[in-house]
């Protein structure tokens, strides 16, 4: 019982370390790149190549005065920040970061809350990523914020339903809803150099799930929940300090949690990379710890990604926004859902 | 059982927020909580994906809905001085402590063959194959339920000029000419 | 696990109380989701005791529903309170116009 306990600490602490950690790095990322893609300089004063300037605005948050109007609803205003950041770290108890291994006279699974369901799981939490910035909106008692709150939880509503289409689709695919399972079916290789990666056999899928993972996490191009042209900032222009730097810690954790679900649907989750194998081969003994690094490497490609669009591509308009998600995603994550249902039926007859 | 003691007085807090909260919000917040727990429930007694579903679909979904209907009608211009009738509350109060008391009475007399737990096949893959065999018209009348239910929201909600007015109004005027 | 049945009869019974004394349909339809997680807890208990999965189906149906009467139930507010600004049933008196 005592170990079982220690096991589960141990692994809590690990899975929220990790993304906690690479906190100040993305947001060192982000800026650079953003300063990069505007041919700026971007934050580089403070330590070599401006690295320390996270820990300069850790600081600078921590200290700097609350902030707190009058004409706010207290505790929802307090609360909202705080779920928000709950919330956005929950989906990540169900992720494994390496295989299975033996250890101790048993088998340690590396996720914390291990269950076949798992990505259920994992989506039923993320279902509930729009309460914070509802919340938030509504307690602010303002125009701006509430309007932002609402485009945003409408958003993100209509766009789970085409993010679940091709979830149902590659569980279909894959046969099982199980991770571990999942991944292994992602191991390998075709004519011997294409990894055996969902991507490959559901481009569809992956796509709608890539839009839906931005409009999840309210990244650019689908933003509009905090718009600065129409909207001052939406959900968070009455937050100040440490609360809002909570929604912005939510926001990114959001972003690497949604990014290693997308890697574990589509691109083989901590399935090698090609050329890992070599090393693997030569010291088993640092399996584990390619694995890590190899999901490791597959987020940092994917944040890159979310940062290189933020950078490239403008703001959708909110009725285009609106017309994306019902009109075309999901009709044609329904049509990818019944080719995929008829293609494992035939197959498996 | 200290879980199953923690979760029940959990859920009744809550639920009791639910009914006797003043705030419609702050209600609104406790149902959530609710059904957070009571997905939490689900789970002890080893329905693992309900529960994924209670929490997908009741929190995700259906208290989102409560919470964005709220916002838009703007609950606080009403005020909080609508007159109590306390005959109504006694009596409701007391019919409903009668049907619980026949409830508590029936669970009472049968707790023994209800308490026996027969280990049943949780994994989805038997509970899908009963949903598509033997429940399977149920379940397409239910898709077929839940189609009408978005297309009545729909055309209950959209906000559209009365045409048929204007054109009454049209009808007058050239009568009067 | 026995507690849980009078855990599902309260809620459900809670449900019924508030249903019948609320004023404002919102708290109404609410109250009307408390009964439905009642009844959702309890064909759970039932398949647990039975051991039958039939009534783990019943808890989805039951989901299926009570989505179905909360979207319409929230769109008629929502029509009614364009038309007379009120979600009060106290306030709702005339049948036809």
């Amino acid at each position: 019982m005592f170990e079982v306990m220690l096991e589960i600490l141990i692994k809590t602490v690990v899975i929220l370390a990790l993304p906690l950690g690479a906190l100040p790095i993305i947001i060192h990322v982000e800026r650079r790149g953003a300063a990069f893609m505007q041919k700026r300089l971007g934050p580089n004063r403070v330590g070599p190549f401006g690295l320390l300037q996270p820990l300069a605005d850790v600081a600078k948050f921590m200290f700097k005065e609350e902030v707190h109007p009058t004409h706010v609803k207290p505790f929802f205003y307090t609360a909202a920040p705080i779920i928000a950041l709950v919330v956005a770290i929950l989906p990540l108890a169900c992720i494994p970061v390496m295989a299975p291994f033996q250890a101790f006279g048993r088998t340690i699974f590396p996720e914390v809350f291990r269950s076949d369901m798992g990505i259920f799981y994992a989506f039923a939490a993320s279902a509930l990523g729009s309460y914070g910035i509802l919340l938030a909106g509504w307690a602010s008692n303002n125009k701006y914020s509430m309007l932002g709150a609402l485009r945003a939880c409408a958003q993100m509503v209509s766009y789970e339903l085409s993010l679940s289409t091709s979830v149902v689709a590659m569980i279909f695919l894959y046969g099982s809803n199980d991770i571990h399972v999942m991944i292994s079916a992602q191991t390998g290789y075709w004519f011997g150099f294409l990894p055996k990666w969902g991507v490959f056999l559901q481009p569809v899928a992956a796509l709608l799930f890539l839009v839906g993972i931005f409009a999840e996490s309210n990244r650019l191009p689908f933003d509009l929940a905090e718009g600065e042209s129409e909207l001052v900032a939406g959900y968070h222009l009455e937050y100040s300090s440490m609360k809002f730097a909570l929604f912005f810690m939510a926001e990114y954790i959001h972003m690497i949690a949604l990014s290693a679900l997308l890697i574990i649907l589509f691109f083989g989750g901590y399935s090698l990379l090609p050329g890992l194998e070599l090393i693997a081969e030569k010291a088993p003994i640092l399996l584990a710890v390619l694995q890590l690094t190899s999901l490791g490497i597959k987020i940092a490609l994917m944040i890159w990604f979310f940062v290189w669009v933020r950078w490239t591509l403008p703001r959708f308009r909110y009725d285009k926004l609106m017309d994306l998600g019902w009109e075309r995603l999901l009709p044609l994550g329904i049509a990818n859902l019944i080719v995929t249902v008829l293609f494992v039926y035939f197959r498996n007859q | 059982m200290v879980a199953d003691v923690f979760l029940t007085i959990l859920t009744v807090a809550f639920a009791l927020m639910v009914v006797f909260s003043k705030k419609t919000v702050v209600s609104a917040f406790a149902l959530l909580m609710t059904l957070l727990s009571l997905a939490m429930i689900f789970f002890q007694l080893g329905t693992v994906f309900l529960s994924a579903v209670q929490v997908l679909v009741n929190a995700g979904a259906i208290a989102i809905l409560f919470v964005f209907v709220m916002m838009l009608i703007n609950l606080e211009q009403f005020g909080n001085n609508r007159e109590k009738s306390k005959v109504k509350l006694v009596i409701s109060t007391f019919t409903v402590l009668v049907v619980l008391g026949v409830f508590a009475l029936v669970i009472n007399n049968n707790i023994d063959s209800l308490s026996v737990v027969n280990l049943t096949d949780n994994s989805m893959k038997a509970l899908f194959d009963k949903l598509f065999n033997s429940y399977f018209l149920p379940f397409e009348m239910a898709t077929v339920l839940l189609l009408a239910a978005i297309v009545a929201s729909v055309v209950i909600a959209t906000h559209e000029k009365d045409e048929s007015i204007e054109q009454m109004e049209i009808l007058k005027a050239e009568e009067k000419l | 696990m026995s507690i849980y049945y009078y855990l599902a009869a309260f809620l459900f019974c809670l449900g019924l109380l508030g249903t019948i004394f609320k004023k404002d349909l919102i708290s109404m339809l609410l109250c009307l989701e408390l009964m439905m997680g009642g009844v959702a807890l309890l064909f759970i208990l039932f398949s647990k005791s039975t051991g039958f999965l039939d009534a783990q189906l019943m808890v989805i149906f039951t989901m299926i529903i009570s989505a179905c009467e909360v979207a319409v139930g929230l769109s008629l507010i929502i029509a009614l309170y364009r038309k007379k600004q009120t979600i009060y049933t106290d306030d709702i008196k005339i049948i036809t116009e």
